[in-house]
């Protein structure tokens, strides 16, 4: 099955073989700029992870990408059509799936497919067609009829996929679509995606977890205070700090008061309290080695209480540590 | 119009699933309709029982009775002469009979001097109609009898000679006033009850979709929906004119129903099928132009479910659905005039009494597209104002 629409050929302003061009976006909400100057390409086949913490434009991108959002200035460029002035066409190419499950719950499974896919005025048989080979898809052809709200929550979540991708989309837009779902579902949503840029599909994936952009995507975008800090693919990426290593600490105490400390360190490029309950130590030092013991001693000295040390491979967490000084948080 | 078409659809069947929704705008009305018009089935043929004690036996009090049996007053009250006001008071307690009149004793005797006794009135507190029937149509009499009283007397101050006053007393007698009441335009049928309740208690009912559709709209925006929509290459006039278009169609079927069932099963009449469906179709537009005044003003689900209560309650209040704006005080039938459906409740009153044509729904459809205009234009205002940064 192909799960996307015919390739579009090159127009003027797009790059070649690029599905998505933005330019210099920039969005503010009263003083606040939420998107600051951001510019991005995606080609053809091609899954693009924006990877930040919640409030750090993603969702405002994403926004002005699928033309919710009309931008301060800068363009978007779907396929070479642009958002400002051929919204319809632009909008047509772009499968939408939000963060939120943005489903009708007194429809069933089908009527909602059926809704979505008629605003993008397929014909009657084509959008049958398609309907029954989304739902095969994304494995809910024997839920069909069944109403969304007697629907299990992984369910619905891959029903709210379905319904981005009913019209068959050359650019699928995901937002953290994996937020609060139970790991099963996660698993089943990351293996689709793949398959979706596997097939030719451009996919622009945002997430704040950064094994999911490890494994999903082909590039990483790393966006922090509105800003695209780097950009590249996760290897690129990690390469930048190949010549460093993350310490992980477990601890106890006022962590708060050692990260201040930590950061005064010759040595430590940066720290920063993370973690589920918040007793993680995250810091990029260069040559762990040696930087350990005064780790240690600054501990002792903080009276915090050390549960385990260890030192990790450097990875997208220890990328964005060293650009933005603070740890990815959930 | 593929995509307004989707919408509108998609409305439809969501508002058609919710049980809530089919018990407020098709049955309650209906119900309602069917009470009222149990309660006031009696109420558009009128008659009176009226006990009638003659103390005085002349010709005056004769007179009286003459004029109670006269064909003109045939159809509206019978009489039942008692011999006795305890009797009569007797009567009235058995609800027996439902008022009475008695005329005293020298009734006839005052015409000519001495001391006029009063015809007196007894009513009963489940009759208080009759005895204002009663009441009306005794005074009348007396009025009448003192008229003659007055000619007589001039006619006797100017000269003429007592053995003339038989004949001058039965010449007065035989005089009336001349007067006729006509209601200008309207050809005289009764307004029935379930005439003016039927489209009272629909408009009603139906004003709750301000609420449902409101409600609808934010819960979409709350569930993203709506930004799914927008994301999809439908226009914002696309995606206003779907949901108008549920909302007026959800509307319009409530108020048809309400009012073709009371037509056939409660037997309203109305002089002017088409003037009905136009009045139903203004008011379903109106619907749609207050929902999206309380979309502009409200900013979330909850406040659009207080507003559109209030703008509902008010709007019925002031329009008259719970009383006969007739029967109102002048400034409340001068503040129906600002609601839709008190316009709309003129029109349907209009052709409830036999009123054809624009006569009868003109001024109503102008005063409805008023109303919906006003609320159109403080929508635009509003959501104008919200954009500006």
């Amino acid at each position: 099955m192909s799960s996307t629409g015919t390739a579009p050929t090159t127009k003027p302003g797009q790059r070649a073989g690029s599905v998505l061009d933005c330019s210099d976006l920039v969005r503010r909400f009263g003083s606040r700029t939420a998107v600051d100057g951001i510019g991005l390409t995606i080609r053809l086949g091609e899954t693009y992870g924006l990877l930040g913490p919640n409030g750090a434009g993603k969702t405002t991108t994403i926004r002005m990408v699928c033309g919710l959002l009309e931008p301060g200035s800068g363009t978007v460029r779907v396929a070479g059509r642009t958002m400002h002035s051929a919204a319809g066409a632009a909008k047509r190419l772009i499968g939408y799936v939000p963060q939120e499950i943005a489903l009708y719950p007194d429809l069933t499974a089908r009527e909602n497919l059926r809704f979505f896919g008629r605003l993008y005025r397929l014909p009657r048989r084509r959008l049958d067609r398609r309907v029954d080979e989304v739902l095969d898809l994304i494995d809910l052809a024997a839920r069909a009829d069944d109403r969304v709200d007697s629907l299990s929550g992984g369910m619905r979540r891959r029903l709210n996929i379905g319904a981005g991708l009913v019209h068959s989309p050359t650019l699928l837009v995901l937002d953290e679509p994996t937020v609060g779902v139970d790991p099963q579902s996660r698993h089943a949503i990351m293996t689709s995606v793949r398959r979706f840029g596997n097939e030719g599909m451009a996919v622009l994936y945002t997430t704040h977890y950064m094994e999911e952009a490890e494994r999903l995507c082909d590039r990483v975008g790393i966006i922090d205070h509105g800003r695209l800090i780097a950009e590249g693919t996760p290897r690129e990426l990690v390469a930048l700090v190949a010549e460093k290593d993350r310490v992980e600490l477990v601890a106890a105490g006022d962590l708060g008061r050692f990260v201040e400390q930590c950061r005064n360190l010759p040595g430590v490029e940066g720290a920063d309290v993370g973690g589920e309950a918040g007793g993680t130590v995250h810091a990029v030092v260069r040559d762990a080695r040696s930087l350990l013991p005064r780790l240690l001693d600054l501990t002792r000295t903080c009276g915090v209480q050390v549960r385990s040390v260890q030192v990790v491979e450097p990875d997208l967490e220890t990328v964005f540590l060293h650009l933005t000084g603070t740890a990815l948080r959930e | 119009m593929t995509a307004v078409l989707a919408i509108a659809l998609k409305d439809l069947r969501q508002r058609l699933r919710d049980r809530s929704a089919w018990v407020i705008v098709f049955l309650a009305p209906l119900l309602i309709t069917g009470l009222m018009s149990l309660a006031f089935s009696g109420s558009a043929t009128f008659h009176a029982k009226l006990a009638v004690v003659d103390l005085d036996h002349g010709a005056a009090a004769a007179g009286l009775l003459d004029t109670l049996r006269s064909p003109q007053l045939a159809g509206t009250v019978t009489v039942h002469p008692y011999p006795d006001g305890a009797a009569a008071a007797e009567a009235l307690r058995h609800g027996t009979q439902q008022a009475a009149i008695v005329v005293p004793a020298g009734f006839t005797a005052a015409l000519t001097g001495g001391a006029p006794e009063p015809v007196t009135v007894l009513d009963s507190v489940d009759y208080p109609l009759q005895a204002r029937v009663a009441d009306a149509v005794s005074g009348s009499y007396v009025a009448q009898v003192n008229a003659d009283r007055l000619s007589v007397a001039t006619a006797l101050a100017a000269g003429s000679v007592p053995q003339d006053l038989p004949r001058l007393a039965a010449k007065a007698s035989a005089l009336q006033l001349p007067e006729q009441v006509r209601a200008d335009g309207l050809p005289g049928t009764a307004l029935k009850a379930v005439s003016y309740f039927a489209p009272s208690m629909g408009m009603f009912f139906v004003l709750f979709t301000v609420g449902f559709a409101a409600r609808g709209y934010f819960a979409e925006q709350r569930q993203g929906t709506l930004d799914r929509i927008a994301a999809a290459p439908v226009g914002r006039g696309a995606l206003l004119l779907g949901k108008s278009l549920s909302t007026f169609a959800y509307s319009l079927a409530g108020l048809a129903t309400t009012l073709v069932a009371a037509r056939f099963v409660f037997g309203a009449d109305y002089a002017d099928p088409l003037g009905v469906a136009a009045l139903c179709v203004a008011m379903a537009v109106a619907v749609v132009c207050l929902t999206a005044l309380v979309i502009a003003v409200a900013r979330t689900e909850r406040q659009a479910e207080q507003l559109s209560s209030v703008v509902v309650f008010v709007l019925v209040l002031l329009g008259g659905n719970f009383v006969f704006a007739s029967a109102g005080p002048p400034i409340l039938r001068r503040l129906a005039l600002f609601t839709p459906n008190g316009w709309a409740l003129r029109g349907f009153t209009d052709l409830g009494t036999g009123v054809h044509g624009l006569t009868a729904v003109g001024p109503p459809l102008l005063g409805i597209a008023a109303c919906s205009g006003a609320a159109a234009a403080a929508t635009v205002l509003l959501v104008r104002r919200r954009r500006t940064p």
